[in-house]
């Protein structure tokens, strides 16, 4: 399930918070609604992402989906694999499909996120 | 009526065509090959070698359609070209044998007004020909334009003539212009291995197009790693051992192997006689004519690209038919509403009618429906769901005003819309009309209600 190491944004992305940076991805859940993921549009090394705002997006057999960040910050490194295997998203999302290192840039966005207990609970509330 | 037609491409052939079959004495003058641009240097040896890239392209996905593959996929130049030659001749004996059976003389040379009513045809060994004409049209078509910066030389720096005809695949391609030509060629080259960028003066590619294509289309090139370069241009080039160095308006320098400049068409209106019978021309060369295709001299018409209009092979047959009807005694006037065209990236471009920013400029009230191929049965089983198809409609008539489409099969459906305008219907009629399923119709359907609100494979907003 929803691994306790990271933390939840309620657009279903998720950090893992390792000193100054953050790694960013989508959720399971996330996943699981897309469907195949067949394209992702990394963003690119250097540029700055705001918090709640499009990091990047993401084309599945069913639809296309803004990323969005749960982190303000800059673009430290990008999971250059995933345009080739965009699928490792669908199989990985919380290990080898990582998107983005960000450089976290203010601590206290961190707190305003749920952790795994909330997410699972607003997951249920939303696919009620 | 003796009817002598300077070009045979596709604004020449068809006019001469028509008047034969109206009962016209008819000669047509050609310096290169009938068929024209479009045949012979356009239209169809890009699609012809477009048809070789997208088998690889389909090729390189044999197992995600439960193919296995025992070797390995090699792209053969020289064979895709042989074979567009061979596309490019089959047609070109076609036009000739429809010539032949209409009783059309077609002349070998180089055709110049020497009179009103008079054409010297000179012959590549150098005899003159004089021949008399109760009408004439001028078709004389167009050529790739050159920039002084980038003179062709056909070994490192190319026209799109010049990029049909490549021994080799190269490692690497600049292109010039991320227009309809360059874009093209982007596609083709990108899928043969090459590695390809493209610098385009204006903010996006296609430029022309609806912007929410062009914005699709730029996400596509990106998937392909084509590199699009836009706000840009090639100011100075240097052609070193290590490749040809471009120089942009930024500062940037790049190399590549080879470059193919596609800035847009030259209009063949110059060494043709024009002067000699007073023909009137335009800021950039083309022939001026009215609605009936006629220039400023009677019994003088010209069609097509010459014209300087919308550089469209149909358009210039629609023109050459108009003019012959004239020419024949049936008043007619051409129309510009309502003209199809398609771009042959991949995926394929389509669009008739008005863009999205066009209707904000004119100040139309307008309202837009959308629909994305992804979500149609048939666009997943071919393993192309990337693209949409969009309708543009006049919010108090309900009339279809635009259609924009990208995807798969994009050239062959706009069609549909195109009727839809001819005949003036409605929003209402599309989304009533049943379309068969499973097909890639659907989408014109599906975007028609979506128009409405009323889509049914779209989840509720």
């Amino acid at each position: 399930m929803n691994p306790d190491d990271i933390k939840y944004h309620k657009e279903h992305t998720w950090v893992r918070v390792s000193g100054k940076k953050g790694t960013v991805g989508i959720t399971d859940y996330a996943q699981d609604a897309l469907g195949d993921i067949v394209y992702i549009d990394l963003p690119e090394v250097d540029s700055i992402v705001e918090a709640n705002s499009e990091i990047s997006e993401i084309e599945s057999t069913k639809a296309t989906s803004s990323v969005i960040s749960p982190i303000s910050g800059k673009v430290l490194e990008v999971n250059e694999d995933l345009s080739e295997s965009p699928e490792v998203i669908n199989e990985e999302p919380y290990d080898k499909g990582w998107i983005a290192v960000i450089e976290i840039e203010n601590a206290s966005e961190i707190d305003d996120l749920m952790d795994a207990a909330e997410y699972g609970k607003y997951v249920e509330e939303e696919s009620k | 009526m003796k009817l002598a037609i300077l070009g045979s491409g596709p604004g020449g052939y068809v006019a001469a065509i028509k008047a034969a079959q109206l009962g016209a004495q008819v000669t047509v003058i050609e310096d290169a090959e009938v068929g024209g641009t479009c045949l012979n240097w356009g239209c169809i040896p890009t699609k012809t070698m477009l048809s070789s890239t997208e088998i690889l392209s389909k090729a390189r996905e044999l197992d995600k359609f439960g193919i296995e593959l025992k070797g390995e996929l090699v792209p053969n130049l020289a064979k895709i070209i042989e074979r567009k030659n061979k596309v490019v001749s089959t047609q070109v004996k076609g036009i000739r044998g429809l010539f032949k059976s209409w009783g059309i003389a077609l002349k070998t040379g180089r055709g110049v007004l020497a009179a009103p009513k008079e054409i010297a045809i000179t012959s590549k060994d150098g005899n003159i020909e004089r021949i008399e004409a109760d009408a004439i049209i001028i078709a004389t078509g167009s050529r790739p334009a050159q920039i002084p910066a980038f003179p062709f030389d056909g070994r490192n720096i190319l026209s799109s003539t010049e990029a049909l005809e490549l021994t080799g695949i190269p490692k690497s391609l600049l292109i010039v212009g991320a227009g309809v030509i360059g874009c093209e060629f982007a596609c083709i080259y990108r899928e043969l291995g090459a590695e390809v960028t493209m610098v385009e003066m204006l903010p996006r590619a296609v430029a022309t197009e609806d912007h929410e294509i062009s914005e699709l289309l730029e996400k596509e090139l990106k998937k392909k790693k084509i590199n699009l370069i836009t706000k840009n241009r090639g100011e100075k080039v240097d052609i070193k051992e290590d490749g040809v160095h471009v120089f942009l308006s930024d500062g940037k320098e790049l190399v590549a192997e080879k470059v193919l400049v596609s800035i847009g068409r030259a209009l063949n209106s110059d060494n043709i006689g024009l002067e000699n019978v007073g023909i009137n021309r335009g800021t950039r060369g083309e022939i001026t004519v009215n609605n009936k295709m006629e220039t400023n001299i009677p019994g003088i018409y010209a069609v097509g690209d010459v014209t300087g209009g919308l550089l469209l092979a149909h358009m210039a047959s629609q023109e050459g038919l108009v003019a012959v009807k004239n020419i024949m005694g049936i008043g007619t006037a051409i129309n510009y509403n309502v003209v199809p065209a398609a771009i042959f990236t991949s995926p394929e471009i389509a669009s008739v009618g008005i863009r999205e920013h066009q209707a904000v400029e004119k100040g139309i009230k307008y309202k837009t429906g959308h629909f994305p191929f992804r979500g149609l049965g048939k666009a997943h089983a071919m393993g192309e769901i990337a693209g949409f198809i969009k309708l543009i409609a006049e919010e108090s008539s309900d009339k279809l005003i635009g259609a924009h489409i990208i995807g798969p099969h994009a050239s062959d459906l706009i069609h549909e819309a195109a009727l839809a305008m001819k005949t003036g219907l409605t929003i209402r009629d599309i989304a009533e009309t049943i379309h068969a399923h499973p097909t890639l119709a659907e989408g014109i359907r599906e975007s028609a209600e979506d128009l409405h609100g009323e889509a049914i494979h779209v989840p509720k907003k």
